[in-house]
C-alpha cells in the first residue's frame, strides 16, 4: 500500500509536535508506543500501529538519552516501523530493523544540532548581559523551530517522497564523519566545564575539584549523588570548622587569591 | 546584601512549573540546558529585580552557565534558587547551590524515570499493545501526563525549602556560599571525569609475536584514567581565562579537530 499525500502531510505535522516533545522531554508522546499508535491511526491501520508500537517500545526501552547521550531516534523508529510494516506488508519485527537507518539518520541530525547550537550561546550570553529577555526568547524559539521543521521535512521525505533514497543517504555517510560527530559529543562538554571553572575557580578551591574528579574516575558510581555527598561533607566541614572570610581578614589572612 | 522583599506569589511559583518545560529549548553540547533554563527563569527574575536592570543582567548572566539536570525534577531547583534570589541575591551562594544540585538531581531523575519507570511502563503497556489493545498506549500516556503535573508540587517544595531556611542563609551567607562553592567544585570535578570522553585508538606494533599495544590502555590509563579529559578541560580553561579565546571558536575548533582525528584514526 502506498502512503497518500494527505497521509504524508498528516504524519509530518504529527511529528512536528512529537519532535518538539522529544526535544523538551515533556509529555513523553515521543516514545515509540505512542508514535506508532498515532501513525497507525493516520494510516487507518491502527492494529499494525499498536503491534509495531509495542515491539519497538520494547526494543527501545534500553536506549535512553540519560546522561546527555543521544540514542537512535525513537520518533522515526515509531513512524517508520509502522509505515514499512503497513506499506510493504512485512512483519513488524522485521520492520523494526528496516526502520533503523531512518532512526539513525534523525539521531545524527539531532547530534548535529546539539553541536551547532553551541554557536548560539555567545549570543545568549550577550542577551543575558543586557537583560534582554525578548531576544533570548526568540533565540530559544529559533532553535526549537529548527528542530520542529527538521522533523516535519525528514518525516515527509521518509514516508511520502523517497523511502529508498533516504535509506541510501544513511549508508552513504562516511564512517569517519559519523564517528567524528559521535566523538565530538563526548568532548564538547569540556568547553562548558572550562567556562564554569573560569567563573568559579580560585586556587583554594582546586583541592575539591581534584577530589571530585578522582572519586568519579576511580569509583564506579551509577550517578553523581555519592560525589555530591562527599562534596556536602567537605562543605559542612568548611562551614562548621573553618573561620569565615570576615574573621580571617581581621586576623590578617588573605582572600580571593588568584591562580 | 540586598533588602529582602517577598514578591513572588503562588501564581508565580505555579507558572515556574509549566515554564520549566522550556528547559531544553536550546539544548547544545556546550552549555546543555542553560539557554532554556535562563528563559524559563526570566519572568520571575524580572519580577524580583524590577527596576534594577544591572541586578537582573547579573542574575541572567549567572543563569547562562552550564547546566544539565533532569527535566521533570528541575522545577524544584528553579524555585529553590528563586527563593534565594529573592532573599539574598548573593551570586556566589546561588551559583554554588545551583552547580552543587543540578548533577545529583539529574542522577536521581535518570535513575527514577529512565532506568526504573520507563522499563516498567514499556513492559506493561507493550504487552497490551502487541495484542492489539489500545489500552497500552492510553495507559502509557496517562501515567506520563500525571508525571508532568508532578512539576507543580515540586515547584512548591523547592520554594518553601528556600524560604524556610532563610534566616540561617541570611546570617551566614558568606560562609554558606563558600561551602556551596566547595560542594559545586567537587561536583564539577566529577562532571569533568564522567561527561568528557577521549579515547585514543592507535596501537603500537612491537613485533609480530606480541599483540599490538594500545596507547590508551597500556600507557595513559596506567598513569590514570581520564587523563586526557582532564588535560583538555584545563587546556580550554587556560585558553578562555588567559588567552581570551571565544568559546565559539573553541567549539568549532573542537568539532573540526574530532572529525580530523576521526579521519586519521586517532580518536
Amino acid at each position: 500500500m502506498q502512503i497518500t499525500l494527505v497521509q504524508g502531510i498528516l504524519l509530518s505535522l504529527a511529528c512536528v509536535v512529537i519532535g518538539v516533545d522529544y526535544w523538551l522531554e515533556a509529555f513523553f508522546i515521543f516514545r515509540p508506543i505512542i508514535v506508532a499508535t498515532i501513525t497507525g491511526i493516520i494510516l487507518g491501520d491502527i492494529k499494525t500501529g499498536l503491534i509495531a508500537g509495542g515491539l519497538t517500545e520494547l526494543a527501545f526501552a534500553g536506549l535512553t538519552p540519560a546522561g546527555g547521550t543521544q540514542p537512535p531516534n525513537p520518533v522515526l523508529a515509531g513512524v517508520m516501523t509502522t509505515v514499512i510494516a503497513h506499506t510493504t506488508g512485512t512483519e513488524p519485527t522485521l520492520a523494526i530493523g528496516l526502520a533503523l537507518p531512518f532512526s539513525i539518520l534523525m539521531q545524527y541530525v539531532i547530534l548535529f544540532y546539539y553541536s551547532s547550537f553551541s554557536v548560539f550561546m555567545s549570543k545568549a550570553d550577550k542577551y543575558a548581559e543586557n537583560a534582554d529577555v525578548k531576544s533570548l526568547g526568540r533565540l530559544n524559539m529559533l532553535t526549537t523551530g529548527i528542530v520542529a521543521l527538521s522533523y516535519g521535512v525528514i518525516v515527509f521525505l521518509s514516508t511520502y517522497v523517497a523511502q529508498d533514497a533516504m535509506r541510501s543517504i544513511v549508508s552513504a555517510m562516511p564512517v569517519f564523519l559519523t564517528h567524528g560527530l559521535e566523538i565530538a559529543g563526548g568532548i564538547l562538554p569540556a568547553v562548558g566545564f572550562a567556562m564554569l571553572l573560569n567563573v568559579m575557580l580560585k586556587a583554594r578551591y582546586i583541592p575539591f575539584f581534584i577530589i571530585g574528579f578522582l572519586v568519579a574516575t576511580y569509583i564506579a558510581i551509577a550517578n553523581l549523588l555519592p560525589v555530591a555527598i562527599i562534596g556536602l561533607a567537605l562543605a559542612m566541614y568548611d562551614y562548621y570548622f573553618v573561620k569565615s572570610d570576615d574573621e580571617l581578614s581581621h586576623a590578617g589572612g588573605t582572600q580571593d587569591e588568584g591562580i | 546584601m540586598k533588602e529582602y522583599k517577598k514578591v513572588l506569589t503562588d501564581k508565580d511559583i505555579s507558572a515556574m512549573a509549566y515554564r520549566s518545560a522550556l528547559l531544553q529549548a536550546s539544548f547544545n553540547y556546550e552549555r546543555m540546558q542553560a539557554g532554556g533554563w535562563t528563559l524559563a527563569m526570566a519572568p520571575a527574575l524580572q519580577k524580583i529585580y524590577k527596576d534594577d536592570k544591572e541586578g537582573l543582567a547579573a542574575a541572567m548572566t549567572d543563569n547562562m552557565q552550564f547546566i544539565n539536570t533532569h527535566p521533570t525534577l528541575v522545577p524544584f531547583l528553579m524555585t529553590l534558587l528563586l527563593s534565594l534570589e529573592e532573599s539574598t541575591g548573593d551570586r556566589n551562594l546561588i551559583k554554588g547551590v545551583k552547580v552543587g544540585l543540578f548533577g545529583p538531581l539529574a542522577g536521581i531523575g535518570d535513575a527514577i524515570f529512565w532506568f526504573t519507570l520507563l522499563p516498567i511502563m514499556a513492559g506493561i503497556c507493550s504487552s497490551f499493545a502487541i495484542q492489539g489493545n489500545i489500552l497500552g498506549p492510553i495507559l502509557f500516556f496517562g501515567v506520563y501526563v500525571a508525571i508532568f503535573f508532578m512539576r507543580f508540587p515540586l515547584a512548591k517544595i523547592g520554594y518553601n525549602l528556600g524560604t524556610s531556611a532563610l534566616d540561617t542563609i541570611r546570617e551566614s551567607s558568606k560562609k554558606l556560599s563558600r561551602a556551596a562553592t566547595i560542594l559545586g567544585m567537587t561536583v564539577i570535578g566529577s562532571l569533568a571525569a564522567t561527561y568528557v570522553h577521549i579515547t585514543l585508538l592507535p596501537k603500537i606494533r612491537i613485533s609480530d609475536a606480541v599483540d599490538p599495544i594500545s596507547i590508551q590502555t597500556a600507557f595513559l590509563d596506567k598513569i590514570f584514567p581520564n587523563l586526557l579529559p582532564l588535560c583538555y578541560v584545563f587546556l580550554i580553561f587556560y585558553l578562555i581565562r588567559y588567552k581570551k579565546v571565544s568559546p565559539t571558536v573553541l567549539i568549532m575548533g573542537t568539532i573540526v579537530l574530532t572529525i580530523v582525528m576521526s579521519f586519521l584514526g586517532v580518536l
